[in-house]
């Protein structure tokens, strides 16, 4: 029953990795922590604190509820007594080679203890810090991916205006095409309309024309010569009358 | 109590079983197997950088084939360097004080170099006998003269450590006895005595470190050259 648990649940926690060791029946967990059957206390980030450069200071923890403050001290000098009273450690001239080397020990680790203790320190430091700008830059990419995303977001909420926009527009350029295609059909139309009226025109005049034309010319035909004659005598004898009317005004 | 000055040098023992595998060995507990860390603390953090910055400086002048000798010349460096100054600790037993063990180190790696030299490209090994820029005349001279400087070489390498550091350990002991014993008759002159021993120590500090990277050094210069 539990496989089919596993088979179903499989695909989905594949990718939750840290979450897959505490759902997935194993035996066995694999890079949750440091596999050891004796487990081993972390390393202390500090060394041990040392009191004269060379006791720990437990030691004087140690000893202190017992014989307080000067009880080490008195336990160093005591012992130190025993030894070159008793000859345990006899004095001779490795004690003043000792002497020297031990002097210049202690100014070397006084002078320069600390900026080695300091340059370790950095050489860890730049190793950490090379790996927090790596998380840095991820993490500032990220960040700006969300803002980014947060934009896309804002914009479709924007797209429903965008649509009314396109849809105007569209609307308007249809019309447009419309009221064109109206106006152009109007004088189409007009453009015929005005050449059957010319035309009509054109054939009334024609007409009118030839009339006045036929009618003068049967005018002057229906003129006989008699009547020529007769016309013209009597423009003849008018001219004279009015001749003579016109000599008595002058 | 020692009796004589030389008895320092003497191959320690205790109970008739020899101590000098324990004295040769006793540096390796000194440098700290690295971790399984990212980050570790001071002392393993300084050991790294100090043994990958040795490793470059010393790999630098050296083709890609020599490459193959950066461990040996590491760990030859570190375990000269820490016997060395160990050494300087009142009532140690120096092991590169023995001509032995100095010859043991010199010997073979010249052998190695000189026979890599040799074997891959003995025209170039054999040219390096004759030195660029010489007169005509001078050359047979000359090619003797180094053929005998290339024979000295492991020679002057074993010699040249054990010198410096026995004249050193001697010398130290020397006016550490003079200090010592005109203490109780001229206290003025034993204190400036003690000067001298305080200087000279300081030197002794400084000659165990430059000897251990001068053998080194040179080791890896007569690589550079058969290679």
């Amino acid at each position: 029953m539990l496989s089919r648990v596993v088979l179903a649940s499989a695909g989905a926690l594949k990718t939750s990795a840290p979450i897959t060791a505490s759902f997935l029946p194993v035996s066995k967990s694999f890079h949750i922590s440091c596999q050891s059957w004796t487990p081993v206390p972390p390393l202390p980030e500090e060394g041990g604190k040392v009191r004269h450069g060379l006791f720990p200071e437990e030691f004087f923890q140690f000893l202190y509820p017992k014989t307080g403050v000067t009880g080490p001290y008195m336990f160093g000098l005591g012992l130190s007594t025993y030894l070159l009273s008793k000859e345990i450690y006899v004095i001779n001239h490795e004690t003043f080679s000792a002497i020297s080397i031990g002097i210049v020990i202690l100014y070397a680790v006084k002078k320069f203890g600390k900026n080695v203790a300091e340059f370790a320190d950095k050489l860890n430091e730049a190793k950490v810090q090379k790996a927090q700008e790596v998380k840095d830059l991820a993490m500032s990419s990220l960040q700006e991916a969300i803002e980014a995303e947060k934009k896309e977001q804002w914009r479709t909420e924007g797209r429903v205006h965008l649509f009314d926009a396109k849809r105007n527009n569209v609307a308007m350029i249809l019309e447009t095409n419309y009221r064109e295609r109206l106006h152009m059909v109007y004088n189409e139309v007009k453009k015929r309309l005005d050449y059957q009226v010319g035309l009509q025109h054109l054939q009334r005049r024609l007409a009118q024309e030839h009339m006045v034309n036929w009618v003068e010319k049967s005018v002057i035909q229906s003129i006989t010569p008699q009547q020529e004659k007769e016309s013209i005598a009597k423009c003849i004898s008018d001219l004279k009358g009015l001749a003579k009317t016109a000599q008595a005004k002058v | 109590m020692i009796l004589n000055f030389f008895d320092q040098f003497l191959s320690p023992s205790l109970l008739g079983i020899p101590l000098f595998a324990l004295a040769i060995s006793l540096p390796w507990l000194l440098f700290p197997t690295p971790t399984h860390r990212w980050l570790n603390n001071r002392l393993m953090t300084l050991q790294a950088w100090f043994i990958n910055r040795f490793a470059f400086q010393l790999m630098q002048p050296i083709n890609l084939k020599g490459h193959k000798w950066i461990m040996l010349f590491t760990a030859l460096m570190l375990f000269l360097i820490s016997i060395n100054l160990l050494g300087l600790l009142p009532y140690t037993f120096t092991p590169t004080t023995q001509l032995s063990l100095n010859m043991a180190f010199a010997l073979p790696l010249w052998l190695t170099t000189v026979l890599i030299g040799m074997l891959n490209q003995p025209t170039i090994a054999l040219g390096h006998l004759l030195p660029e820029g010489t007169p005509t005349p001078l050359i047979p001279i000359l090619i003797i003269i180094e053929t005998i400087s290339l024979f000295i070489r492991p020679l002057a390498l074993g010699v040249r450590l054990t010198a410096n550091l026995t004249a050193g350990h001697l010398l130290m002991q020397l006016i550490a006895t003079a200090a010592f014993v005109l203490i109780t008759m001229m206290p003025t002159v034993a204190a400036l005595t003690s000067m001298i021993l305080f200087l000279l120590t300081i030197l002794e500090v400084a000659v165990a470190m430059i000897q251990a990277y001068v053998f080194v050094l040179l080791l890896s210069l007569y690589l550079q050259e058969n290679v």
